[in-house]
């Protein structure tokens, strides 16, 4: 297996609020539910990391992109496909300075 | 003059499998040096490198290429006899991973780790290792570079 350059820290992460909503179903009992809203709330995450692998200038640019899209807890990827698709593998926010395991 | 990332930056690692790495904390350089020398005649692993990642904690990374269950076997090995808490730790960390982790960057007052000692050969697992630390140093440099000029 290919060496892999690691980035992980504590952050603050946007992730979106869900909101409850009961629904009686056919069968007669009263279900919940849950539903996206638009809004976005700001959560700390204690650890989170990215494992990067592929060529120097991906890496390069996976590295700078890390450090505005906050990882969806532990991420493997090839820095190329990071760089295609960021939206797929994180939410925006900000890495803080915070005690963390190397887990 | 260097210019460093903003403290709050995330933490910068090389992560591997192949390479036997080891992360020992709260001990004296002679002691770090006894158990590099020790494992690597027991193991037949070619050769070391000594990092110094803060006071009193050091790494440790050998030459020779292993597989993961060997790599394990022998950070355990080393973690049993040494009865050091912080390296047993970092073998139960290691192990869930499924494979091993170095600090490259700094991280809150802790400064990168330097190297303090080289002993046998360097060719294999120490070269790419150092090859990444290169890598890993020019592109926190880099980022450092363009933050400021943003700023």
């Amino acid at each position: 297996m290919t060496k892999r350059i690691v980035v992980y820290g504590s952050y603050v992460a946007k992730k979106p609020v869900f909101q409850r909503y009961w629904k009686r179903r056919v069968d007669g009992i009263k279900q919940r539910y849950w539903k996206k809203t638009t809004r976005y709330k700001k959560v700390v995450v204690s650890s989170g990391r990215y494992e990067f692998y592929g060529k120097g200038r991906d890496l390069y640019g996976a590295i700078w992109l890390a450090h505005q899209i906050m990882p969806n807890g532990y991420v493997v990827v090839s820095a190329a496909e990071f760089l295609a698709h960021p939206e797929k593998y994180g939410t925006g926010g900000f890495w803080i300075d915070k005690e963390v395991e190397s887990l | 003059m260097t210019k460093k990332l903003n403290p709050c930056s995330p933490i910068f690692g090389l992560s591997d499998d192949e390479a036997v790495m080891v992360d020992f904390d709260n001990v004296s350089f002679k002691t770090i040096k006894y158990w590099a020398f020790r494992t690597m005649k027991f193991h037949k692993l070619e050769g070391f490198i000594i990092l110094r990642s803060s006071k009193g904690c050091y790494h440790v990374v050998f030459n020779r290429s292993v597989d993961w269950s060997e790599n394990m076997r022998i950070v355990a090995w080393i973690a049993l006899l040494s009865n050091n808490k912080g390296l047993q730790k970092y073998h139960l960390l290691q192990c869930i991973k499924e494979s091993s982790t170095l600090r490259m960057s700094t991280k809150k007052q802790k400064p990168s780790p330097r190297i303090v000692y080289r002993y046998g050969k360097q060719n294999t697992q120490i070269r790419c290792f150092l090859q990444y630390r290169k890598l890993i140093k020019n592109i926190i440099k880099k980022i450092a570079k363009n933050l400021c000029d943003k700023a």
